[in-house]
């Protein structure tokens, strides 16, 4: 005589759940309190985590930025000169240097950083003296005072 | 390409100076100067008009004038003392910002760069880096507009390493709107080396 109905009533309910638990706790473990340990406030705070890492991804470049543009006023106002004085002379002077690598040089060579803000000194004082022009009157214009 | 050494620039501004002591700086001023010197011991020394907004113009005064003659003969002997450099190979350790892989990297000898895309070619390949924007050294600096030629700098490089980036993970959601992604992103990556950066003398 076998009895079957007994292994009939036993379910398997899948064999992988503890390691799919252990996939989410992995990234828990360095967390504060119950969530690195219990599975339901870990879910919450993994994915939290996981949504902060990806639009902090984005941020970082601006801070980034925002970083480098410090780094360089700070350094241009050694030098008696202002940020934006800089960027736009070398810009006229078509240096395409980023501000990533101009902060770089700022803080490991300085005497680089030195000659760039000077040549951006030479080329504002450049377009000073082309602007204020030599008190003559411009050609191709008739004014009335050369009329008479 | 403009070139910019210590010494010369050095002397310029000393010359500058110079220049600015010596001239009279505001030249409409001597009338009244004089005038106000003629009429009254006044014990009033400094400013003789009010400063307001209007009496002096909003850009510095400063621009002390140069001949282009004397200019143009500082400028070559600044060049001139760069050129004896180069040839000589007198510099110690350079530097160059060289332009790859749509970014901007501060390198030297002995460097290693991890670049976070593809690149052609297989690992042992030796690579030069043309885009070379400025090249320094502990005298003198070489600045492209925008960038140098290839003549004049040699930026060596190896491929050492193409690997993936470890596995980041891409999530999005949305609360109490059942709205839920995540996605895992591998990015291939390579490693260079850069071997050395050589300048060749050919400065005009």
């Amino acid at each position: 005589m076998v009895f079957l109905t007994l292994s009939c009533w036993i379910r398997n309910r899948g064999p992988d759940r503890f390691w799919k638990v252990q996939e989410l706790l992995k990234h828990a473990r360095h967390f504060r309190g119950r969530k690195n340990r219990c599975y339901k406030l870990a879910v919450l705070a993994v994915r939290r985590a996981f949504v902060y890492a990806t639009k902090s991804r984005k941020l970082k470049k601006r801070n980034m930025r925002t970083l480098w543009i410090t780094r360089i006023a700070a350094a241009t106002r050694e030098h008696n000169m202002k940020y934006p004085i800089l960027m736009h002379n070398l810009n006229k002077c078509s240096v395409q240097l980023n501000r990533r690598v101009i902060s770089d040089i700022a803080i490991t060579e300085p005497r680089t950083f030195l000659s760039l803000a000077k040549l951006a000194r030479a080329r504002q004082q450049e377009g000073f003296r082309a602007a204020l022009g030599d008190g003559k009157e411009p050609s191709g214009v008739l004014s009335r005072v050369m009329l008479q | 390409m403009s070139v910019s050494t210590r010494f010369g620039y050095l002397q310029s501004l000393r010359g500058f100076a110079a220049l600015w002591r010596t001239n009279g700086v505001r030249v409409p001023l001597h009338p009244l100067l004089s005038l106000c010197a003629a009429r009254t011991q006044s014990s009033v020394s400094g400013d003789l008009l009010p400063r307001t907004s209007l009496s002096s113009p909003p850009w510095s005064e400063q621009t002390s004038f140069v001949s282009a003659e004397e200019e143009r003969s500082r400028h070559a002997a600044v060049v001139s003392t760069v050129n004896d450099r180069i040839e000589r190979q007198d510099f110690g350790r350079l530097f160059a910002v060289v332009h790859f892989a749509a970014r901007q990297w501060k390198v030297t000898n002995e460097d290693l760069i991890l670049v976070e895309n593809h690149i052609e070619a297989e690992c042992g390949d030796r690579i030069y880096l043309e885009k070379v924007l400025l090249v320094g050294a502990e005298d003198f600096t070489l600045v492209g507009r925008p960038l140098l030629g290839k003549e004049l700098v040699r930026v060596k490089a190896t491929v050492i390493e193409k690997t993936e980036s470890c596995p980041k993970i891409h999530m999005v959601f949305w609360k109490r709107h059942r709205f839920q992604k995540k996605r895992t992103i591998v990015q291939p990556q390579t490693v260079l080396r850069i071997n050395s950066i050589e300048l060749y003398p050919r400065l005009s």
